[in-house]
């Protein structure tokens, strides 16, 4: 696994998503998903910074985060690829989607590329059993997957991720 | 009241008690785990569950309030059988590792579980294997020992209001611990360890290394700070393991702080010295008691016949009252000097001197209880969290649950100004300059003048006075039903600072908090016994009780006391010693674990000053750099080793134990000049530190030992008994003295004995003249562009130079690091842990960097027992000192920044 690089934080971007919120100390989950939302996990440092504007200890406000499961300590890549492993897509075959994409990408499950673009996150049932084996990516449901498939996706975002990156 | 019974014993309580305390009142104990008696309460382990014999429910003791007629039992099959079950569950993750946890033998856990032979637990389980959390050096947390009973997080949120810990996760997977996966970084007052009923949370320090039915444990007074604590220390073969505290015992109720509850090692480092060392062709060569104390005997006699003031002395006010008695007695008596000061001098005497002017006495007009009652309290230029702990407990408990108005006037934001109702963040050092203001704001009734109010205004602006705080502060004193005003450290170590304490006085003298009772004011020691040494009378000013040593009456009363004559010389403190050293006539210096040198910035000649002496005698425990120039290094044993009575705060005169063998072949301080005066031909005659104490009280029969619950003992220690309370004032001018064959004096009054009393006092302080008027200036002033102001504070950590040496304590704060605001050196790009130096008009000094939210954008503060001769180069060579109280008076220099660092 890579080192992870982590997002820079300042304490007057984290007083602005709390301001959006008036620093009410009810609404701390969802001042956490904010910045989950700008930074793709709750940076250590921002959730200081929470803290310190709301008034709420450090370590209650690692209770909270570490109390939810949706929250992430550590910086994701751009692509986190979900895979299901609920009941219907084991029986149809996620165990070897998730194998592929080790295999592939040279990633455990919950880690990041070197490049920090792929992260493998295993989860459980997503609602499209219809779909099983299936993945969501970036909010996009891939429905119906094999380990081909799988390879295919990938090096769609790879490509996806190149033309970003080039100069316009 | 209710009427319960409870296992067939009829109690009567209030009714809003639980039927716990009920319970205990009727001496039956329920088993608890989740419940502590300072805490609210929780309810949630259901140990505590007892049967109600009407109506067969099963309730939680622990919260249930008690109602008229309630008929309880503890005991029954059925109670036997919920608390097993609960034990079982308790148990179902339980590594029980107990042989080799350190818990072991007092851990409630084993022994409820033994009680109710809940050894096995019946429910299929997995055993927990969570890695042990050992990143911290202090605390070692072991999830899969905790039953989540809740009682650290809730210690650490409830008393000690630091928030370090709290549950991670949640369901099956919740542990305890600090936030991030980081290292545990808090207050280290180890009160979640003493609270944790199983052995999840561990003393790193002493991990593996005793079991607990092994240790001694010697119940006695910390020796640290004013608070007073009462801790256990504990032995196994005469060395020191831990110390612990009892809940509920003293005026701690059970809380200690780091310092007090790590910082016993140092005593039992082979760095102390165990033999008397002597100078011999200008090497110190260790030596023995006997070949030293003839040849010191000899050289002081020759010194003290040449004249009266001769030989001075320096006494750490750290000491106990029986060590301060006999450096005054020796000096006075002995060698004819009253050329005697002490630490105090350093700072609490700009408290002392004042107080004792205007109130006759040191005895605190308030205690911690009071500030419980207290419904406005003015903290200005004190950080009580690390300079009396237990205050400093005590204020967060007032203004948390009690809510009492707390205003913090204070350039610094401290622990305490969270919980401010109003923090005033006046530029550093506008601390003087404040009260002033505020002394004549309320002191002259409205009659201000415009010229005044014009001046007013133009000060606040300028030190960062918010007018409108300014006036709500003045409001809710004057309306205040009471009112308490706390200062301390950094108020005493200001040019100004004894013009403030008079300010002070007057100020709470026109809110008339003089004689009101729960009002008034509480300045913070610097020491465990700074109350103490003065009251013994260790400094020129004073002889013991606070009599005018230069007045002939009082020498009188104590020469009748004494039976002997006085014929000591003006005598002087520690600026007029220095003068006489350095004109010739002062010829030795002995010092009792003080270190003048190290006080003074390296231009300043004290060095130079104190080699011009004929003989320097040192008693001590490490090597400084006066041990250095010393002719004698005498070893003192530590306040572990020996027994003696300090003064705290709150006024309580409490005994401190010997609770291990003397070091080597140290002794007592009181010991050692005994010895020496033996020497000399002229011994003082005191035999044991008991009968020393029984000297003491029979002349000042107001200092016998008290305590918290209010008992009064009179008698030297060793022969106690209760008496009806005496007069608390005590410490009085000569006049109160009823000189008699001896000093046995005050009358016997009702008040509680270890606070002032309000009459004398009051009769006093209205009699008072000195009512300076207040001051406008503050001469270090507002730094300009770019400059900052750098000061000293006391760390929490350490206290004094000698815990530098403590093995534990140099783990938790190793070195001292300088605080600088957060935003000031995220713009100057300075990171945590850089290096930067700072050049002052008189030296130049690196420091590493520690960015802070706390510090104001205009200060930098480094931790004054790290301060050594290079960052002293700071400050100006001249010696300042104030012409009032004698104390130095440089204590803040402004300085500029750069990140480049010298070599
Ligand atoms: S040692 Fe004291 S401050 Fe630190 S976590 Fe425990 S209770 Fe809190
Ligand atoms: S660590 Fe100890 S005090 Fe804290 S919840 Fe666990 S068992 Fe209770
Ligand atoms: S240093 Fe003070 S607060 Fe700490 S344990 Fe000792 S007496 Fe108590
Ligand atoms: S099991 Fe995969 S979507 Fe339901
Ligand atoms: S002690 Fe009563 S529920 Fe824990």
């Amino acid at each position: 696994m890579a080192d992870v690089k982590h997002a820079e934080v300042t304490y007057e971007d984290i007083e602005e998503i709390c301001e959006e919120f008036s620093n009410r100390e009810g609404a701390v989950v969802q001042i956490l998903q904010k910045v989950q939302e700008k930074y793709g996990y709750v940076p250590a440092d921002a959730l200081e910074f929470v803290g310190e504007v709301l008034e709420i200890p450090k370590s209650k406000m690692y209770g909270v985060l570490t109390f939810y499961s949706q929250f992430y300590q550590e910086p994701r890549g751009k692509f986190v690829l979900k895979v299901c492993v609920g009941t219907a897509c084991h029986v149809r075959g996620a165990g070897l989607l998730v194998d592929k994409i080790k295999e592939e990408l040279h990633i455990e499950p919950g880690e990041n590329t070197e490049d920090m673009l792929f992260t493998l996150e295993p989860v459980a049932c997503l609602g499209s059993c219809a779909l099983a084996p299936m993945a969501m990516v970036q909010g996009t449901a891939y429905g119906k997957l094999s380990a081909d498939k799988m390879v295919s996706l990938i090096r769609q975002f790879e490509e996806e991720a190149e033309k970003e990156e080039e100069p316009v | 009241m209710a009427k319960v019974t409870v296992n067939g014993i009829e109690v009567e309580v209030d009714p809003s008690y639980t039927i716990l305390k009920a319970a205990e009142k009727a001496g039956i104990s329920i088993p608890t785990f989740c419940y502590h008696p300072r805490m609210d309460p929780a309810g949630s382990c259901r140990i505590c569950a007892v049967e109600l014999e009407d109506s067969k429910r099963v309730v939680m003791s622990c919260v249930t309030p008690v109602a008229d007629g309630m008929r309880v039992l503890t005991e029954s099959p059925k109670i036997h059988d919920a608390r097993k079950t609960n034990l079982e569950l308790l148990l179902l993750h339980h590594p029980l590792d107990c042989p080799v946890c350190d818990c072991g033998g007092e851990c409630p856990l084993q022994n409820m579980s033994f009680a109710y032979g809940a050894t096995e637990s019946r429910f299929e389980s997995h055993r927990n294997d969570e890695a042990e959390d050992l990143k911290s050096d202090v605390l070692v947390f072991n999830a899969n020992r905790c039953i989540l009973c809740g009682k650290c997080v809730r210690i650490c949120d409830e008393i000690q209001d630091v928030h370090a810990i709290g549950f991670i996760n949640r369901g099956f997977d919740t542990i305890i611990g600090p936030p991030l996966g980081k290292k545990l970084d808090c207050e280290f007052c180890g009160d979640c360890l003493e609270v944790c009923p199983t052995g999840a949370i561990t003393d790193h320090f002493v991990r593996y290394k005793f079991r607990p039915w092994q240790l001694e444990q010697h119940q006695t007074t910390c020796t640290y700070c004013a608070s007073g604590c009462q801790m256990q220390v504990e032995t196994e073969n005469e060395s020191i393991v831990r110390v612990t505290s009892k809940e509920g015992l003293g005026p701690n109720e059970g809380s200690i702080c780091v310092v007090g509850r790590f910082g016993f090692n140092h005593v039992q480092t082979p760095q102390r010295f165990d033999t008397p060392y002597m100078r011999v062709e200008h090497r110190l060569v260790p030596s023995s008691w006997d070949e030293v104390l003839p040849e010191l005997a000899s050289r002081l006699n020759a010194i003290r016949r040449k004249g009266t003031d001769r030989v001075a002395g320096l006494l750490s006010s750290r000491v106990s009252l029986e060590d301060a008695y006999a450096f005054q007695t020796f000096f006075r008596r002995v060698l004819r000097s009253n050329m005697i000061d002490t630490g105090a001098r350093y700072g609490f005497m700009n408290a002392a001197i004042p107080l004792v002017e205007a109130t006759g006495t040191l005895r605190p007009l308030v205690d911690h209880e009071d500030l419980l009652k207290a419904k406005v309290i003015l903290l200005v230029g004190a950080d009580p969290v690390a300079e009396s702990n237990i205050t400093g407990l005590f204020l967060k408990r007032a203004a948390r649950k009690n809510r009492a108005k707390l205003y913090v006037v204070d350039s610094e934001a401290i622990t305490l100004s969270t919980r401010a109702s109003d923090h005033i963040r006046i530029h550093p050092g506008g601390e003087s300059l404040f009260v002033g203001v505020l002394s004549e704001e309320i002191s002259s009734r409205g009659n201000l003048s415009a010229e005044w109010l014009t001046r007013k205004e133009e000060l606040f602006k300028n030190w960062n006075v918010d007018p409108g705080v300014f006036q709500r502060l003045v409001n809710d004193l004057k309306s205040a039903e009471t009112g308490i005003v706390v200062t301390g450290r950094k108020m005493f170590r200001n040019e100004n600072a004894s013009r403030s304490m008079i300010n002070m006085m007057r100020l709470i003298g026109s809110l008339g908090w003089i004689e009101k009772e729960g009002c008034g004011i509480l300045p913070i020691p610097e020491t465990a016994n700074d109350l103490g040494v003065l009251m013994m009378g260790a400094t020129h000013e004073w002889l013991p009780g606070l009599l005018d040593a230069r007045n002939e009456s009082s020498r009188k009363q104590w020469e009748n006391a004494w039976g002997t004559s006085l014929s000591y010389g003006p005598g002087g403190g520690l600026e007029q010693i220095l003068q006489g050293i350095e004109e010739g006539r002062i010829n030795a210096l002995i010092t009792i674990g003080e270190n003048p040198i190290g006080h003074f910035p390296p231009g300043s000649r004290v060095r130079e000053i104190l080699g011009k002496l004929e003989l320097i005698v040192a008693l001590d425990m490490f090597q400084n750099e006066l041990v250095d120039m010393a002719h004698f290094v005498l070893p003192a044993s530590s306040s572990f080793e020996r027994a003696g009575h300090f003064v705290s705060i709150e006024g309580f005169v409490q005994k401190s134990v010997s609770t291990m063998a003397h070091w080597g072949e140290s002794l007592p301080d009181w010991e050692i000049l005994e010895k020496i005066s033996y020497a000399m031909g002229n011994p003082m005659g005191f035999d044991s530190s008991e009968k020393l104490m029984a000297e003491i009280v029979r002349f000042l029969p107001d200092l016998s030992p008290s305590t918290r619950n209010g008992e009064h003992f009179v008698g030297g220690t060793g022969d106690i008994h209760l008496v009806k309370p005496l007069d608390s004032c005590g410490f009085a001018n000569a006049s109160d003295v009823k000189g008699v064959g001896g000093l046995s004096l005050l009358k016997a009054s009702g008040s509680t004995p270890h606070k002032a009393n309000r009459e004398s006092v009051s009769s006093r302080f209205r009699s008072w003249t000195e009512m300076s008027r207040p001051i406008m200036n503050a001469t270090s002033g507002i730094p300009g562009e770019g400059e900052f102001i750098f000061s000293m504070s006391k760390s929490l950590f350490h206290s004094g130079k000698m815990t530098l040496q403590d093995p534990n304590l140099k783990k938790i704060q190793p070195e001292g690091k300088l605080r600088i605001n957060r935003q000031t050196a995220r713009k100057r790009k300075i990171k945590k842990g850089e290096k930067i130096t700072l050049t002052s008009a008189h030296g130049r000094c690196s420091f590493v960097v520690e960015p802070s939210p706390m510090v104001s954008e205009f200060e930098l503060v480094f931790p004054e027992h790290f301060a050594d001769a290079q960052v002293l180069a700071l400050f100006p060579p001249e010696m300042a000192f104030s012409p009032m109280t004698g104390t130095p008076t440089t204590h803040r220099i402004r300085v500029s920044l750069s990140t480049e660092t010298i070599s």
